[in-house]
């Protein structure tokens, strides 16, 4: 699969006009030079080999871990992804865990309230969640937490060689409440519709007729039984999290890899908009058969049966 | 004989569907459970008055969106200005709403245009199978396995910024959904006994998927219009707002609020974003609604 795309990829970006040697020359160079020189340059650059031999010894050369460079400055594509991607996951992580946190309590929440002002409130409030652009959350929140009450810094996140963990905290605060709030809102769908099909279950009857307290029966049976599908469904949505933290990580300045993608796509440097592309389809494709290994393993029927 | 009170009942019910009484309240089921839902009917409400706005735009305000006049150059709200003005003097609220048709029109077109398409293929693919079916649905296995907003980027970056590349595009990354969803609707159809009571009387395969398959697909369908309609508006605001959708001259809301990238105009001139930051989030949340709404009316699993 992954090859099929990769090949789709390359030959989409083939397609753009003008080619690498376009692209390196000076406008003012552009003007002077004679098509022999740039035949020469073209030839040397192995760009005159037909379209499937190039994209073989790309393909080879990837499979090999040589991702090739960057057009722009002509960084390895390697190193660019080593330092973007820690940052990534670094935001995505903390999001996951606060949206996880925070949705599951609230959802849990309104399904013990089923039907009430809080519960209906909840709802609406979820749906707003999903609803309110990202991008447009983040900036008031940069608005009134970064420019008005001057709490949290505007964005940026510090270099890695800070090793005092304590000094990060304050970067990663906004963008990361930003990007949990869709997730929250999802989150909490998923923790009431599964709390509530645990609260009709038999073994809930027989815990209220043992004259369990109610919250015995709320957190101990149920809740810890709501919760397995709940969590694992969460962590799952972490590759849609790293596609979804794209515009966020644009309007705080956070130096992860959606911030390149972005950045590669504005100056059209096709190598990396080719690689950082390729790499989420990856990380999509690896989550999705992790998810079909998974499932199977939490079906309640293969634990029945080791029990 | 004598008639017991049951007999009365029945006679009763007998009664009234004769006269055609019982029938026509059944009939509209659907739709007065909708909207019997209060945030469905609010959601349908603002939508409505949103969609209204934007198409009696010229009404609404006398102010040309694009006209810049630097003499009254970022003004705050007034009388003249319900919403004030941007850097060159256009009129915000007069931008919103123009911004709204196109914004609106992306968003909604594409997902139906999306919906037609998925459905068409999915439709046939799922009852009939066959190579189309093969086909389509590895392609859509291919679209599918990007992240949404990745695949938008990498398809703008190919082709370049236009509003109907934009359209072209979403439409490339949505039909896949709803192919799939119509294609497992139409699976489960298939070994319904009236499709195969059709097949007995040698009707034609087109008419009986298109004809008397399709309307029992559309109800997952028609909420994941609705759903796909919101994100798509969400996703094209994104793209303008980092310069990457729309080409600026075009209003759309997306590219108004691209004027909040600039922090001294975030800081000091709120009237520029944050009104269509609200009207995007106040129309999406319409969709939702009508979404959640039709999704209660339409599926019987999640009533309750």
């Amino acid at each position: 699969m992954i090859f099929v795309i990769s090949f789709l990829v390359y030959f989409g970006l083939d397609l753009t006009p003008g080619d690498a040697v376009s692209h390196m020359i000076s406008p003012e160079l552009a003007a002077t030079i004679t098509p022999a020189k740039l035949e020469a340059m073209r030839e040397a650059y192995g760009l005159n080999a037909s379209f499937l031999e190039r994209y073989w010894i790309w393909l080879t050369s990837c499979l090999k871990g040589d991702f090739g460079y960057s057009m722009a400055g002509g960084v390895a594509i390697k190193d660019i992804m080593a330092k973007t991607i820690p940052a990534t996951l670094e935001l995505s992580i903390v999001a996951l865990i606060i949206s996880t946190i925070l949705g599951c309590s609230l959802g849990i929440l309104s399904a013990l309230k089923k039907g009430s002002a809080t519960d209906s409130g909840l709802t609406v409030a979820g749906m707003a969640g999903v609803s309110i652009p990202e991008f447009f959350f983040a900036l008031v929140a940069i608005l009134i937490f970064g420019m008005h009450l001057q709490w949290l810094p505007v964005g940026g996140r510090l270099l890695p060689h800070y090793e005092n963990l304590l000094d990060r905290i304050p970067n990663i605060i906004m963008p990361s409440m930003v990007l949990a709030l869709a997730l929250t809102a999802g989150a909490m769908r998923y923790s009431r519709s599964s709390m509530l099909d645990v609260l009709a279950r038999e073994f809930i009857k027989t815990a209220r007729s043992k004259g369990l307290p109610e919250w015995r029966i709320n957190i101990l049976h149920g809740f810890r039984v709501a919760l397995t599908p709940v969590v694992v469904l969460i962590g799952f949505r972490l590759p849609l999290l790293i596609g979804g933290s794209t515009i966020i990580e644009q309007v705080f300045q956070w130096p992860g890899i959606g911030n390149m993608f972005i950045r590669s796509v504005r100056a059209s440097d096709y190598p990396l908009v080719m690689m950082i592309s390729l790499m989420y389809v990856f990380v999509v494709l690896t989550a999705s058969l992790l998810i079909d290994l998974l499932t199977a393993l939490i079906d309640p029927r293969v634990r029945l049966g080791k029990e | 004989m004598k008639k017991t009170s049951l007999d009365k009942k029945f006679d009763k019910l007998r009664f009234l569907e004769e006269n055609n009484k019982l029938v026509s309240k059944d009939q509209n089921r659907l739709i007065s459970k909708f909207f019997h839902n209060k945030l469905a009917v609010l959601g349908l409400v603002i939508f409505t008055i949103i969609i209204l706005a934007t198409i009696f735009a010229p009404l609404l305000s006398s102010y040309d969106p694009v006209r810049t006049d630097l003499r009254s150059m970022r003004q705050p709200p007034s009388l003249d200005h319900w919403f004030g003005t941007d850097n060159t003097g256009r009129d915000v609220f007069s931008r919103i709403l123009y911004g709204g048709r196109v914004s609106i029109f992306v968003g909604l077109g594409s997902s139906l245009m999306a919906a037609l398409i998925g459905l068409a293929i999915g439709c046939y693919g799922g009852y009939k199978g066959g190579w189309i079916d093969v086909i389509a649905l590895r392609i859509s296995e291919i679209f599918m396995s990007f992240p949404q907003i990745i695949l938008v980027l990498l398809l703008v970056s190919i082709t370049g910024q236009s509003l109907t590349n934009l359209f072209v595009i979403f439409i490339l990354t949505g039909w896949g959904g709803m192919y799939r969803l119509s294609r497992a609707r139409m699976l489960s159809l298939r070994e319904e006994e009236y499709v195969q009571a059709l097949e007995s009387f040698g009707i034609s395969t087109f008419k009986i998927c298109y004809k008397h398959m399709l309307p029992n697909a559309l109800g997952p369908v028609m909420v994941m219009i609705t759903l796909s309609t919101a994100m798509f508006i969400l996703t094209e605001a994104g793209l303008s707002f980092l310069g990457l959708g729309v080409p600026l001259n075009v209003p759309t809301w997306g590219n108004i609020l691209n004027v909040a990238t600039d922090i001294v105009v975030l800081q000091n001139y709120w009237w520029m974003w944050a009104p269509v930051g609200i009207i995007i989030s106040v129309f999406v949340l319409s969709v939702n609604f009508i979404g959640d709404g039709l999704r209660d009316s339409t599926d019987p699993s999640q009533q309750g």
